[in-house]
């Protein structure tokens, strides 16, 4: 029989026809879309807003509560998008790296043994998973931020004022460490004397109290004052700044090294454990070597001598000079130039307050805060039930053999547990930070000024709402595939080979 | 059987009224027995007589609660120091072989060399090839576990628990879980190994293996030692009416 096929054989044939379908369902989708298009373009013609990008290059006009200080509100409308991209980041990276933590232990502490420690967590994971995070968010800003207290009674931990620590508290701290240190080194022969040694040292410490109540013993102590490193009100939340200074280079030039020195250690120890067996402290001689050359480095670089005199234009444009500690106490020259004649490298400053606001230090604001809450908060409790799964996933079995080799408990964590675990994990907490990334646009709730809300008041002052939509979806996007090309890549990595 | 020779050494494993419970349920009732360095034990019993319970107190795997377990001139205690030492002693093979999925069967078998001996990545891995040639799967080295028969694995498991160089070789239940025409490769590294002077305790329903290699078998019923013996004894003229049905069953 010679095989002829009839056109109708054709049409019957399973891929010809997929095909055909294919191609049917594309026209009428291309078709859709086109329609919609060419309405949407007319419509806007009408109003002469059809999309372009030239509005970006205008002025903005508008106020930005969280901005860098270069930002004003005669900036282009460019500037005011980019700074509500950054502010996304800064909230979206910070919550991704924070959730994660939180997740981890709240995760294992699901599986705690301790009644205690497991029923409270499962219990506040309870209540935060089966709740709409824009109420929590809401809680977060209306209850708890705007609960603070008003700027003059800000909260300072340490609390502003002097303290007072008696000499002798000293004197018992080294003797207690001397003691320790003797009785854990005593021969096993000698064993018995670490009881009577002890209840002696203790004995000494409670006479010599009491000889000081009764001032038989010298009452001298150390007096020093306390200035705040935080302080916390309704405005949010103050904190110390490092500012480099102009010498700043020249010392992270020393602290490299040290990294560096630390790195070529870990792998070359690390070369000769596999070589020999023989393991070396490695982690001790890294923050040794880190350590050691960001220590001298400080003393060499700020050895040098400073500039001790600054030369202040006042209004009238006289220029004095004065020294820059005068000019600090009357506050002529701003962190920023004192940083350039400073010896350190680095300068602590802490918040400073005068009566309306802070004038140096760092600060987050209570949208932030609230904001960075909610979204940390919310993912973390997900989390946890994913790590929780992840753990419980790894069979009884693989604990059990790694036991009976003799291996210790955190290397069956380290070496058996996570590895296996982490292959369950990682691709539903990716999904969990592609959700954290979304969910920031909750952000306009409490009007932190996000790529969202930002491109909103863009959208509102240009009449430009397609293009602005367009470009807060592209840039969401790219957030996203970010994420996601990141999990997937460590998903691949944990992958387990199976015939 | 028992010669002037095998008297005069000191058991390697004491159990002294050894009793436990998992909730009310007595599992081990006044287990006492001791087992001689280079001495083949082969456990019996139905299921549920508390046998893998017991080789799994051996390196507490499961705490017993009463009596005393000193294994190597060691007490089985709370000591932490104590469970370390005497798991690297003692080598232990599962039924469902618990390999490592994740790390090839090289890894498997160095890993706890490496860890716990601290041995160099070089000595671990030549130990490792020659036991994979002891085994007969010396071309496996780089596979995964998930890419190797039931039976395969289940030497590499035998593998990994000797690469710790261990003194006593604990089998629970081997080749339960094996097809068939598998179970004799498994079978014969563990003769081997017998044969070898290896300490083995031996959790099985393999009646042919008991015979041809035990030194003992003892007979497991509701958590007691009903009797014990060689296996002449045992599988010839069995005294106790429990152990004749059981055997009548499974023979």
């Amino acid at each position: 029989m010679a095989a002829s096929r009839s056109p109708s054989s054709i049409l019957r044939d399973t891929r010809v026809l997929s095909l055909i379908g294919q191609i049917i369902f594309a026209i009428v989708i291309i078709a859709a879309l086109y329609g919609l298009l060419t309405s949407i373009l007319s419509a806007l013609e009408a109003q002469n807003l059809l999309p372009n990008l030239r509005f970006l290059q205008d002025r903005a006009g508008f106020d930005i509560g969280e901005a860098p200080a270069w930002y004003s509100s005669d900036r282009t409308y460019w500037d005011a998008y980019t700074i509500g991209f950054i502010n996304t980041l800064r909230v979206v990276i910070a919550g991704l790296v924070l959730s994660t933590v939180i997740g981890i232990f709240l995760g294992i502490f699901l599986l705690s043994r301790n009644w205690l420690l497991r029923n409270s967590s499962r219990s506040i994971v309870e209540v935060l998973r089966n709740t709409p995070i824009l109420v929590q968010l809401f809680v977060w800003y209306f209850v708890v931020m705007l609960s603070l207290p008003t700027f003059q009674q800000s909260i300072s931990l340490p609390p502003e004022g002097y303290a007072s620590l008696p000499l002798r508290w000293i004197v018992y701290l080294i003797g207690a460490y001397l003691v320790w240190n003797y009785t854990r080194n005593l021969p096993p022969q000698r064993s018995h004397l670490r009881r009577p040694i002890v209840w002696a040292a203790v004995a000494s410490a409670i006479l010599a109290e009491i000889a000081a109540r009764f001032g038989l013993v010298t009452n001298a102590a150390f007096r020093f004052e306390i200035q705040p490193w935080i302080y916390l009100n309704i405005r949010g939340l103050a904190f110390p700044e490092l500012l480099p200074t102009a010498r700043f280079a020249d010392w992270l030039a020393f602290v490299t090294i040290g990294v560096v020195l630390a790195f070529v250690q870990w792998v070359y120890l690390g070369r000769v454990k596999e070589a020999t067996g023989h393991a070396y402290p490695r982690l001790l001689y890294a923050v040794a070597a880190i350590g050691l050359l960001t220590v001298v480095g400080w003393v060499i670089v700020s050895g040098e001598p400073a500039a001790t005199t600054v030369t202040v234009t006042n209004a009238d444009g006289q220029a004095t000079i004065m020294p820059i500690e005068q000019a600090r106490a009357d506050e002529l020259i701003t962190p920023e130039e004192e940083a350039v004649y400073a010896a350190a490298p680095l300068l602590l400053k802490l918040p400073q307050k005068n009566n309306f606001r802070f004038t140096q230090g760092l600060q987050i604001l209570p949208e932030y805060a609230a904001l960075f809450l909610a979204l940390t908060i919310y993912t973390a409790v997900f989390i946890a039930e994913i790590v929780r799964a992840g753990i419980l996933a790894v069979p009884p079995g693989q604990v059990e053999a790694a036991r009976a080799l003799g291996l210790s408990g955190s290397d069956v964590l380290r070496l058996v547990i996570l590895p296996q675990a982490l292959r369950v994990i990682i691709p539903p907490l990716g999904n969990q930070y592609l959700n954290l990334a979304k969910n920031s646009s909750l952000a306009i709730a409490v009007a932190y000024a996000d790529l969202f809300q930002i491109t909103t008041t863009i959208m509102n002052q240009s009449g430009q709402s397609v293009t602005g939509m367009i470009m807060v979806m592209i840039t969401y996007l790219l957030i996203s595939l970010t994420i996601a090309a990141l999990s997937e890549r460590a998903n691949r990595r944990f992958q387990i080979v199976t015939r | 059987m028992i010669d002037e020779a095998t008297v005069a050494r000191d058991p390697i494993i004491k159990c002294e009224g050894v009793n436990k419970w998992f909730g009310e349920f007595h599992v081990l009732r006044d287990i006492s027995v001791d087992v001689l360095p280079q001495e083949v034990v082969v456990i019996i019993g139905p299921s549920g007589s508390g046998k893998s319970t017991f080789i799994r107190c051996i390196n507490r795997l499961e705490e017993h609660q009463e009596g005393k377990i000193v294994v190597d001139n060691m007490e089985l205690s709370h000591d932490v120091r104590n469970i370390a030492a005497i798991r690297r002693e003692i080598g232990m093979v599962f039924q469902q072989f618990n390999l490592f999925p994740h790390l090839t069967v090289l890894q498997n078998i160095t890993l706890a060399p490496i860890q716990v001996r601290r041995w160099s990545r070089d000595k671990a891995e030549a130990k490792a090839r020659e036991l994979l040639e002891r085994v007969g799967i010396p071309e496996q080295a780089e596979k995964y576990p998930g890419q190797l028969s039931g039976g395969q694995q289940q030497r590499v498991a035998i593998a990994r628990a000797l690469a710790m160089e261990p003194k006593i070789m604990l089998f629970d239940e081997p080749t339960s879980a094996l097809d068939p025409e598998m179970i004799k490769e498994v079978l014969d590294v563990m003769k081997e190994l017998a044969t070898s002077g290896m300490t083995m305790l031996c959790v099985t329903h393999e009646m042919g293996f008991a015979r041809e290699v035990a030194d003992r078998v003892l007979f497991f019923d509701q958590g007691r030692i009903v009797e014990t013996g060689t296996p002449e004894h045992f599988f010839v003229n069995p005294q106790h009416a429990r152990t004749k049905l059981f055997l009548s069953q499974i023979l």
